[in-house]
Formats: structure tokens, C-alpha cells, sequence
């Protein structure tokens, strides 16, 4: 380091500084301290209650206004869109990719420049290991070779100065893998902040036959689509006991007055067009009448006292079906007009009020109307007698029939960085298979003469980068391979052998 | 049927206290002979039961049958653990055999009648992780030759299966949102990486043993998580006058009931507060003691504190007999609602298996306090467990990583989004980290032994919280399980 920022020519101090900031980014502990925060502020994400998921008055019942002043000044209740959490994310990613380049130089060398020849030093450190006498050079070095061979391995011969030595491994690839790994993540997060920055997500409820292009986003904003979408129809199919089994929906892109794309979606299997994918998310009645079918007869009663229901043709039944704010004629003075749907009603001193949107009590409000006369008349199903009495009316309603419309709930989103994150996550698949699965193992043998005895003898060793309790019950296969490829050419007695195994 | 399950919920505990009390000097035999004529009891007494119903090979039988397997390995388990007979390993395998077998049969017969594999609910997702942690126990024992590990992976089953009895066993359909292979594929990847972390879990506690990790240590450690369970339960359900406030259980609908949206009516239990406060102080001796001879370095206590854990599992075993008899049925007050109001053990699983997992947890102690020797002879080393925890971590990691990728993909396709930030998925992240952070350490800066054993405790941990806490303690959209 001394040395390092003495023979620097400029700004040594300076230098120094920027060198400190990239070890400290570089550094595991740094990883680990960013990673821990990540922890922290996700586990507060879940324990403390989120916008927007949370309605408001729920904020507001569980905590005191100063606790919520302050979770909201300080995104609290928003971690996970915070700017300070994509900010932490940031800085792991900006941390992966120091300590990866900080180490990749040292594996990249390890990588390139496999160490074919070992020397004396690295052979007498070297766990498993192993010496077997052998005649002379070739024929331990051939002996070696078919065994490697019969492992399955390719068998490299290393000329060194004056004498052969055989080196040979097998994937060698595993070195890499945790860059792999590391650079899978990179790509996931990266998917992810564009997602965050160019992605939206939103809902669209659609009643049926209705067309939209404006989706809600998350955030309580709107969004208009270049193209629209038509939902001709939508149903709900049920198991026995009543829960839902599927939902389906008919949808239709519009682009300029054309339909583009036609396409029936269920939840798992969405429509997507353009980028945009619309998924099936929900289904249920919108409240709103689709359809009321009543049988109107002249009211006898009336008729004596007024004119209009005298009228020929006019006296027989007659079955309407009609929605809210329609107006049809019951003959030619009289009109009939929908004029209200309230799905849950209550009576108060002759007033109707509605309760909730729930679909739990439904009344409807309809007008009888003289043209003549411009004199009108209040219907209400179900009759309520302190509100009107639906017998003075000229024409007498039966209701028949009571459709109620629905509608089909869409998620819209538009991912443009999900293909990035699926790459991501393949490659991360691949990168732990070979991270954990997948062993780096080398193996080297080398002919040494003993200078004492002048014997020789086959120095084998081996090592693998994981899993060395397997390597070593490998390794001990392959001398036994080797011993046996030995016996025919070496005739040396049993004894010699175990003198000169005992020697390095 | 309810009859049934209530009898074994009590069996248990009974059963594995029976085996603690006996003199350490019993006969190898005598034990042997009383775990099989009870697990033949049983049997039999199911099998009356069963015959009554005329439907011998329901899921419900084959989980009762599980149980009674299960807690017979356990109990020769824990009795070996006492009489430090090798020959109760052997047989507290064949029993696990057994549970495996009536398990898979419960499994299948789930598997068969919903027509989808059982991954859809709590329920469910408990069948196969008890599944799953029995076929790993076996490998571990068999392969690697921890021949003890069940000592601690059969009490997790035996919770798991008392918990399964208590939780709707209805077969649901399913809803849209989970009719796709992405859930299944989700699923089973989460199951064996859960399963094979608790066996990581038991591996790390192993190798403490092995690593000469002091038996006081252990003291703490085991009376600390028990204080912790009975303080839980003091601090969120001691109510006035002594009482125990549990859900109201509404028996006709098999649901809980609730006041207003999201508010459940809590009933009275009298007298059971002050039992669970008297136990809290009981639970706690053992640790003040600890605490007493580390401070005054007098190890004179530590023998006091043995006996405290010895009187602690009678009361806990009190506890939860009078539990049991209490809140198993029968009307209480409640403190919101005039009128009396039915509750179930069914409406408060946590604190009945706490309640189970507490005695167990102190019998553990129990167990390594007095055959320390005969549980190291019968471990392999040290080192071995070291490394076969790594390993066992090695193969957990990936399927975690596989498992939240396949959520992803099918949170994709069901709402619109891979990653929502959803308290469940959070978690899993949460998990991933925690066991990546062990990863890092390991291999970059050769954490070995005890860290690295902590560090896996650790994670199960956050496993285990990811898997019930969050279901039960924090909302989201990941509301089947």
C-alpha cells in the first residue's frame, strides 16, 4: 500500500481515498452490514401496515397521528417504493459488482492459466496425494494416462525442462460460477428498477359490452391506453358449494375503431398486447340493473276515472324490459321511465334512502307519466305504502324479472424489464447448479527419481474445489486404477514397493 | 371422530412423560414391551373406533395411525435418551417406518379425494412437510448414520400432525387463483426446502453437542424458548381475575366468530391465566439459576436448576392437561359480549401445540442432560455434522432459490406482477438472504463450527417464521397458507 502510493505521480492522499471507498464497496462485510439493513426495513415493510394496501382509516385506528406523521415522513408506510429502499438496492447491487471485480482478475488468471506443472513445494502440501514405484518414466506416465482415460478425463502431457509430467481436470467452469450467480442477480435487479421506473400497474374494471382505455394505477392516478378494450362478456362458473371455481372474460382490443385482438382470458392465462398485459383478477356484480322485466295491465281502477287507458289496444299486457334511466310509452298519454335502482334501501319518514352499495335489498323507483296531463305517478318494487301507493298508478306493474349487471375485474400491467428478470432468474438457476453441483477437480502426476536410491517413482495428486470427502473416495479409485495398469510392466516385489511408496 | 382426535392430542405428552419419569435404571425391556403394548393399544382402540365408522381407510385414520407411530418414536427416542438402550434407536426407526407409511397412505388418500396434491391449504402443506421431514430423517439416518436425529425431528412431526388435527380438514376446491402446475411446482419445491432446513436445524444442534457446547448452555437456551412460550402467552392472554381469553369457536359453522370485520370475540377461561402465570414463574427458575451461577460463578445452582426443569415439565404437563380439559369444550363469558360462547382447541392451535412444543423442548434437556455420553457415542463426529449440515444447506439453498422463482413466475401470471412485496414472499426473500448470508460466510471467510451451527439455527428459525408467523400474524394476498 506504502509502496503503492509512493511511486503514484499525482495526489497521493486523494488517491488513497478513492482506493479506501472501493475496497470498503468491495469489501464482504460491507455486503453483509447492506444486507442486513435490506432485512431490517423489509421486515418493518410487513410488520408495519402499508399504503396504499391499508385504507386509510385502518392507518389511522392503528396509529396515534404523531407515530403516523412520522412512518408517513419517513416512507415507512411505503417501504418497498420508498427512495431510500430502492436506493439500499442500489448499493447491494453497486456492491456485488465491486467485490466482483474486485476478485474476478485473481479467478479469471486461475481460469485462463490453469497450473498444468506442480513444484516441489506445491506437491508436498497437497492432500490426497500419493506415490507408486514405477520402472521407469513412460511407463508410470502410461500407466497414468489410461487410468485418467478410463475416468473419463483427457490427459494432457506437460513438457517440463527435461521430463513429461501429465496434468488433467474437468470442469473447469465451476471456478466461474459464482460470477455467474453474481451476475444473474445484477440482471434481476436491473429488470426490476426498470420496472420501477418505466412499468406501471393498475386495474381496469370493465362492465360488460363497456370499452375503457383509462386503467387506475397503484398509486390512484389514471392512465390512458393507445388502444382500448371491450369486454363483450364475462361469467363466473362455481364448484358444488358455491365457491368460485373459474372466472372468463371475453375481451376485444380497439385500435382505431378496428377490433385488433380477440381473446378469452381466465386467471393464469392473460390477454397481453402491446407490452400490456391484462390478467383476469376478478368478477362480480357492478351494482347496476342489466335488466328488469315487468308485466304492466291498465288499472281498472283508473280507467273508470281517466281517459287515457281507453284507448283500443291498449288494454293488454304487456311485458317490458328495460334498465335504469330508460323511458318507454305504455300507450300513447302514458310513459314509463326506470328512474332509480337503489341496491340496498331503507324507509325513513316517507323518504328512501340508500343504506350501502351492497346488492342486500334492492328497490326500484319507477315514474308513470301523462304527457296529457304531465301528471305523474311513483311505482316502487317492492311496494312501500308510506312512500307511494302503487295502486292509484294508471297502469298496474308486475316485476318479473331482475338481471343485474356484472363486471369483470382486470390487473393491467406493463412490465418492460420481466424479460431481463426471467433471464436473470434462468441464469441464476444455472449459476447455483454449477456453484453447488458442479466440482472443479484437477489432477496431476509427475515421474520423480529418488537421488538417493535412484529409483523412480509416480508422485499423483489431486484436489477439488467442493465435496472433498467424494473427490478423496475417487481419488483412491484412481490409484487403485493406476496400480493395476502398473503390475504387468513393473515386476517389483512387494516389499521394494512398500519401501519406495513410503519415500517422497 | 372429535372424540378421537382429542384422545390422541392427549396421548403424547402423557405417553413421553410416562417414559421420563421412569427411573433412569428401568429395564431396557420394560419400555420396549409398554411403547409397544401402547402403540397396539391405540391401534386397537382406533381400530374399534374405525369400525364403528365403517370406513377403515379414511385420511383421518391413517393420521392417527401416523401420530401413534410417530410418538412411539419419539418415546423410545426420549427413552433411549433415559435408559441409553441402543436397541430403542432401532426400534424408534421401524416406528418411523411405520408413521412414513400410514403418512404416505394419508397423503395419497388427500391427494386421491381432492384431485390435486396436497399443497392447497395449512392443512395440507403440514401433511406433506411432516411427510417430507420423516423420508429426510430416514436418509439422514441411513445414509449419513445420525441415528439420534429423530430425537429432534420427531418431536417437529408430532407437532405438526397434533396441529394438522386441529386444523379444517375440509377438502376445499380450489380457487381460480391457484388452479395452475406453477403452484405445484411451487409448492413441493417449498416443502423440500423447509424440510430440508429443519434437518439442517437438527444437524446444527447436533454438532453443539458434539463441539462440547456445555450442557448448561443448553439449560439456557431451552428454558429462555420456554419462558418465551409461557411469557407470550401471559403477555397476550391474561385477562382479569386469573382468566384466559381464546377465540370463541362457533361449533355448528366450524369457524370462528367474529364481532365486527376482522375483530374475533375472545372468551374467558377462568383459573387458566393464573395456571399459565404460575408456570411462567416455574419455567423461568431454571434460567434465574443459570443466571446466578454465571454471575456469582458458583456451579452449586446449576444442579438446583436441573431439578427446577424436572418440576417445570410436571407443571407444564399440568398446564396442559388442564388445558386440554378446559378449552376442549364448554361455554365462557366473554369480556366484549353478553352470554356464554362455545370456544375448541381447534380455535387456538398455537397455544396448544406451544403448549407441546414447550414440554418437548424441556424433555430435550432432560434427555441430553443425563445421556450426553450415549448421545455423542451414537453421532458421527464433530466435523462430520459440521460438514453434513453444510451440505444439507447446499441442497436447501437452491430449492429455496428455485421455489421463490417459481412463485414469481405464477405471482405473474395470477396478478400481473412477480413480485408484489407481499409479507409471504418478503419472508422468503428474507429466508434466501439469511441462508445466502451463511453461504458468503462459509465460503468466503471459512466460518466453520459453532457460527456457522448458529447461523443455520438462525435460519430455520426465520423459516419457521415464514412458514406459520406470517399466515397468522401478518395479512397479505398470500392468504391459503
Amino acid at each position: 500500500m506504502a509502496i503503492r502510493s509512493n511511486t503514484a505521480s499525482s495526489t497521493p492522499a486523494r488517491k488513497s481515498l478513492a482506493r479506501k471507498i472501493w475496497q470498503t464497496a468491495a469489501a464482504v462485510k460491507t455486503g453483509v452490514v447492506l444486507l442486513i439493513l435490506v432485512v431490517i426495513f423489509a421486515a418493518a415493510g410487513t410488520i408495519i401496515l402499508q399504503r396504499p394496501m391499508t385504507e386509510p382509516d385502518d392507518m389511522q385506528r392503528a396509529y396515534s397521528p404523531q407515530a403516523l406523521h412520522f412512518l408517513d415522513a419517513t416512507g415507512l408506510t411505503d417501504v418497498f417504493h420508498a427512495w431510500w429502499f430502492l436506493g439500499l438496492m442500489v448499493l447491494v447491487s453497486l456492491c456485488i459488482i465491486a467485490a466482483s471485480i474486485e476478485r474476478f482478475p485473481n479467478a479469471w488468471r486461475f481460469y485462463s492459466r490453469p497450473y498444468k506443472y506442480p513444484d516441489a513445494n506445491f506437491r508436498r502440501a497437497l492432500h490426497p496425494q500419493k506415490s507408486l514405484a514405477i520402472a521407469d518414466e513412460e511407463s508410470g506416465l502410461v500407466a497414468a494416462e489410461r487410468a485418467f482415460h478410463a475416468m473419463g478425463l483427457k490427459p494432457e502431457r506437460v513438457v517440463r525442462e527435461d521430463h513429461f509430467s501429465i496434468f488433467t481436470e474437468r470442469h473447469r467452469v465451476s471456478e466461474m460460477a459464482v460470477y455467474i450467480v453474481h451476475a444473474s442477480l445484477l440482471l434481476i435487479f436491473f429488470g426490476w428498477i426498470v420496472d420501477g421506473v418505466f412499468g406501471w400497474r393498475g386495474t381496469l374494471n370493465l362492465n360488460e359490452g363497456q370499452t375503457s382505455n383509462l386503467v387506475e394505477l397503484r398509486d390512484g392516478g389514471t392512465r390512458a391506453m393507445p388502444f382500448s378494450l371491450r369486454c363483450d362478456a364475462a361469467g363466473q362458473e362455481n364448484y358444488k358449494d358455491g365457491t368460485p371455481k373459474k372466472w372468463w372474460s371475453k375481451l376485444v382490443v380497439v385500435e382505431g375503431g378496428q377490433d385488433v385482438v380477440k381473446k378469452e382470458i381466465v386467471v393464469n392465462d392473460p390477454l397481453i398486447h402491446n407490452g400490456v398485459r391484462f390478467y383476469q383478477s376478478s368478477y362480480g356484480p357492478n351494482g347496476k340493473v342489466d335488466k328488469l322485466v315487468i308485466a304492466a295491465t291498465p288499472n281498472p281502477a283508473v280507467k273508470t276515472a281517466n281517459a287515457p287507458a281507453a284507448i283500443p289496444g291498449s288494454a293488454a299486457i304487456k311485458d317490458i324490459a328495460f334498465t335504469v334511466g330508460d323511458t318507454v310509452d305504455l300507450d300513447a298519454d302514458t310513459t314509463l321511465q326506470f328512474a332509480e335502482f337503489i341496491p340496498d334501501y331503507a324507509v325513513r319518514d316517507g323518504q328512501v334512502y340508500k343504506k350501502s352499495n351492497e346488492l342486500s335489498s334492492p328497490a326500484a323507483h319507477l315514474i308513470e307519466t301523462s304527457k296529457a296531463s304531465g301528471k305523474s305517478f311513483d311505482v316502487w318494487f317492492p311496494p312501500l305504502e308510506e312512500v307511494a301507493d302503487n295502486s292509484k298508478a294508471p297502469w298496474l306493474l308486475d316485476p318479473k324479472d331482475l338481471k343485474m349487471g356484472h363486471f369483470t375485474g382486470l390487473q393491467v400491467s406493463h412490465e418492460p424489464g420481466q424479460w431481463c428478470v426471467w433471464s436473470g432468474v434462468v441464469l441464476l438457476g444455472v449459476g447455483l447448479a454449477f456453484v453447488f453441483y458442479v466440482v472443479h477437480m484437477r489432477f496431476w502426476a509427475v515421474p520423480v527419481r529418488d537421488e538417493r536410491t535412484g529409483l523412480y517413482s509416480l508422485w499423483i495428486g489431486g484436489t477439488a474445489n467442493r465435496n472433498r470427502d467424494a473427490f478423496e473416495q475417487k481419488f483412491d479409485r484412481l490409484i487403485e486404477t493406476i496400480e493395476k495398469e502398473l503390475k504387468p510392466i513393473s515386476p517389483i516385489t512387494e516389499s521394494e514397493r512398500i519401501a519406495t511408496v513410503g519415500t517422497r | 371422530m372429535s372424540q378421537v382426535n382429542m384422545s390422541q392430542v392427549k396421548e403424547i405428552p402423557v405417553t413421553q412423560v410416562k417414559t421420563e419419569q421412569e427411573k433412569p435404571a428401568a429395564s431396557g425391556a420394560t419400555l420396549i414391551v409398554g411403547v409397544g403394548l401402547a402403540i397396539a393399544f391405540l391401534l386397537f382402540m382406533a381400530f374399534l373406533n374405525v369400525v364403528k365408522s365403517g370406513n377403515v381407510l379414511n385420511e383421518a385414520n391413517l393420521l392417527f395411525a401416523a401420530l401413534i407411530f410417530y410418538a412411539g418414536a419419539g418415546a423410545l427416542y426420549l427413552g433411549f435418551g433415559v435408559t441409553g438402550t441402543e436397541s430403542y434407536v432401532k426400534f424408534a426407526s421401524l416406528a418411523t417406518w411405520g408413521g412414513l407409511l400410514a403418512n404416505t397412505g394419508a397423503v395419497a388418500h388427500r391427494w386421491y379425494e381432492a384431485g390435486h396434491p396436497p399443497f392447497a391449504s395449512v392443512y395440507e402443506m403440514l401433511l406433506s412437510f411432516v411427510w417430507t421431514l420423516a423420508v429426510l430423517t430416514l436418509i439422514a439416518e441411513k445414509k449419513y448414520g445420525v441415528k439420534v436425529i429423530g430425537t429432534v425431528t420427531m418431536p417437529v412431526a408430532i407437532v405438526g400432525v397434533v396441529l394438522m388435527q386441529l386444523l379444517r380438514t375440509e377438502v376445499h376446491p380450489l380457487v381460480p387463483a391457484l388452479q395452475s402446475t406453477w403452484l405445484h411446482v411451487h409448492v413441493t419445491l417449498a416443502m423440500l426446502a423447509y424440510a430440508a432446513c429443519a434437518l439442517s436445524f437438527a444437524l446444527a444442534m447436533m454438532f453443539l453437542i458434539q463441539d462440547q457446547m456445555e450442557t448448561s448452555t443448553f439449560l439456557a437456551v431451552t428454558s429462555a424458548s420456554t419462558v418465551a412460550i409461557y411469557a407470550s402467552i401471559v403477555l397476550t392472554r391474561f385477562e382479569r381475575w386469573g382468566g384466559l381469553s381464546l377465540i370463541a369457536w362457533d361449533p355448528e359453522r366450524k369457524a370462528e366468530i367474529f364481532i365486527s370485520k376482522g375483530v374475533r370475540l375472545f372468551v374467558t377461561v377462568p383459573d387458566l391465566g393464573w395456571l399459565m402465570l404460575l408456570t411462567l414463574l416455574v419455567v423461568a427458575a431454571p434460567l434465574v439459576l443459570y443466571g446466578m451461577s454465571f454471575w456469582k460463578k458458583d456451579g452449586s445452582f446449576l444442579g438446583i436448576a436441573n431439578r427446577a426443569v424436572f418440576i417445570s415439565i410436571l407443571l407444564q404437563t399440568i398446564t396442559l392437561l388442564a388445558f386440554l380439559a378446559r378449552a376442549r369444550e364448554g361455554s365462557y363469558p366473554s369480556l366484549d359480549v353478553d352470554g356464554l360462547y362455545a370456544t375448541s382447541l381447534t380455535a387456538s392451535p398455537f397455544i396448544l401445540s406451544a403448549l407441546v412444543g414447550g414440554i418437548f423442548i424441556s424433555l430435550l434437556y432432560l434427555l441430553l442432560l443425563w445421556r450426553r455420553l450415549d448421545l455423542e457415542r451414537l453421532m458421527p463426529n464433530a466435523d462430520a455434522l459440521d460438514r453434513i449440515t453444510y451440505k444439507t444447506i447446499c441442497i436447501a439453498f437452491p430449492l429455496l432459490t428455485l421455489m421463490i422463482a417459481a412463485g414469481a413466475y405464477w405471482a405473474n401470471q395470477t396478478w400481473g406482477s412477480y413480485w408484489n412485496w407481499d409479507p409471504k414472499e418478503t419472508w422468503a426473500a428474507i429466508t434466501w438472504l439469511v441462508y445466502a448470508g451463511y453461504l458468503h460466510m462459509r465460503i468466503t471467510r471459512g466460518w466453520r463450527g459453532r457460527r456457522a451451527a448458529y447461523f443455520a439455527i438462525l435460519g430455520f428459525g426465520v423459516v419457521m417464521f415464514t412458514f406459520f408467523g406470517v399466515t397468522y400474524l401478518l395479512p397479505g394476498l398470500h392468504a391459503y397458507a
